[in-house]
């Protein structure tokens, strides 16, 4: 990944999210440890302390646990938590910003409603 | 642990105060990116940490003792600016053969290794080389000497921006390996940003703002739209910046205290919110005039 530096999202989120992505790919299984903030540090090129700060984001919600002395692991739930909280933060954000955009261009829920289902479909052409 | 505290710092070079009344802490083994404007005191205050310069007033400490004409913290401090004064006779690998004989923790595999990526010619003396060359020569003695503190002072003058890029990784990889107190000066705070921990924005020889550089990248917030709507948003708000665009579409930078709920009506209200970099807020809250270099042209 190329971490975004134009200050539209803090490092450390992109960190705890790449992350996120590595535990949903399957790259990283659960009970496996994952890279310590020395080895984001250098893998990003960003500050031990900013990589420490995504990794904690990740061991407060528990998709990450400590063990003392040895690092960080995956939790069993990981992924199940990840998902969750997706969908719970991001997509309802998208949601949203959907919403209030198109009520400032005076679209109707039935037109909005024919617009998802089309890109749905052009989604499923395409592959 | 801190292995500098400040307080009460005071410069005063004649009649100019350079330094005036600064007080700050800096933690072991953190990178502290030292921003601020031209003549803000910078430099001054690096001297002084290094031991070069005598403060006028108030206390500093380093390792807890006074830096001026201190052994101790010579022994384990670096000062790297434009002006390091390098022998004249000897070659570059010759001055960065005594350099082992000066720094303990000497690390001559990097030194060459360095010299060599950057294609320095060992031969070459010192003042033969090109502004970027010098600079790019005396980062490479701040990396190798691995000293506990290591100072540097706009290290990156006349540098291209390959070699900036290339030496803030350097600088990066080794204090991973080999933690250090590092406190870089810079003006290209986009540059360094990535690799700090803190930030210590100083203005008009007083500390203006001391905090993580992940805070400082969230302390502002950008707003752009209508006059009148944002005019209310504003009101009550610390504001850093304020800016026309076009006829009636302002864009203002206000202190980012703004709760969820607030940034939802914001937007309802049609007012993009904008991030605002760590580079861009220290350019606003360090601004000399309000309404920048705009205002000299518009005769008020």
């Amino acid at each position: 990944m190329k971490l975004n530096t134009d200050g539209t999202k803090p490092l450390y989120v992109q960190i705890s999210q790449w992350l996120e992505t590595e535990i949903l790919s399957g790259n990283i299984q659960k009970d496996e440890k994952i890279y310590s903030q020395y080895q984001l540090a250098e893998m990003f090129n960003i500050n031990p302390a900013t990589a420490a700060k995504g990794l904690n984001i990740l061991a407060d919600e528990g998709i990450l646990y400590k063990r003392r002395g040895l690092g960080m692991f995956v939790s069993p739930r990981a992924k199940e938590k990840i998902l969750k909280k997706r969908k719970n933060d991001t997509l309802r954000q998208l949601v949203w910003e959907l919403v209030t955009e198109s009520e400032h261009l005076g679209v109707e829920e039935e037109e909005l409603f024919k617009m998802i289902r089309e890109v749905k479909e052009e989604g499923r052409d395409d592959k | 642990m801190s292995i500098i505290e400040c307080r009460d710092l005071t410069k005063n070079f004649g009649k100019i105060r350079a330094l005036n009344n600064l007080s700050f802490n800096i933690e072991e083994n953190t990178i502290t990116g030292l921003v601020g404007r031209n003549g803000a005191g910078k430099s001054t205050l690096l001297k002084i940490m290094a031991g070069y310069l005598q403060k006028t007033e108030g206390e500093i400490k380093v390792w807890g003792e006074d830096p001026f004409n201190n052994l101790q913290v010579s022994a384990n401090m670096i000062f790297i600016d434009d002006n390091m004064p390098m022998p004249q006779t000897l070659s570059l690998i010759e001055i960065l053969e005594w350099g082992s004989k000066f720094y303990k923790n000497w690390n001559m595999d990097i030194a060459r290794g360095l010299l060599d990526y950057f294609s320095l010619a060992p031969g070459h003396f010192h003042s033969h080389l090109s502004r970027g060359l010098k600079s790019t020569f005396n980062v490479i003695v701040g990396i190798a000497a691995r000293c506990p503190l290591t100072l540097l002072d706009e290290p990156t003058t006349g540098m291209d921006a390959a070699v900036r890029k290339d030496f803030y990784r350097a600088l990066l990889k080794d204090y991973l390996k080999h933690p250090r107190t590092i406190i870089v000066s810079s003006h290209l705070l986009n540059e360094i940003q990535d690799i700090l921990e803190e930030v210590l924005l100083i203005r008009e020889g007083a500390k203006y703002l001391h905090m993580s550089i992940s805070d400082l990248k969230e302390y502002g917030i950008g707003l752009l739209g209508k006059k009148e709507i944002l005019e209310k948003i504003v009101e009550g708000e610390e504001v850093f910046h304020r800016e026309e665009l076009g006829k009636d579409t302002y864009y203002y930078v206000i202190r980012n205290t703004l709760k969820d709920q607030k940034v939802q009506e914001i937007k309802l209200a049609g007012v993009e919110i904008k991030p605002v970099t760590a580079e861009d807020l220290c350019v606003y809250l360090t601004a000399g005039k309000k309404g920048g270099i705009d205002s000299v042209f518009n005769g008020k």
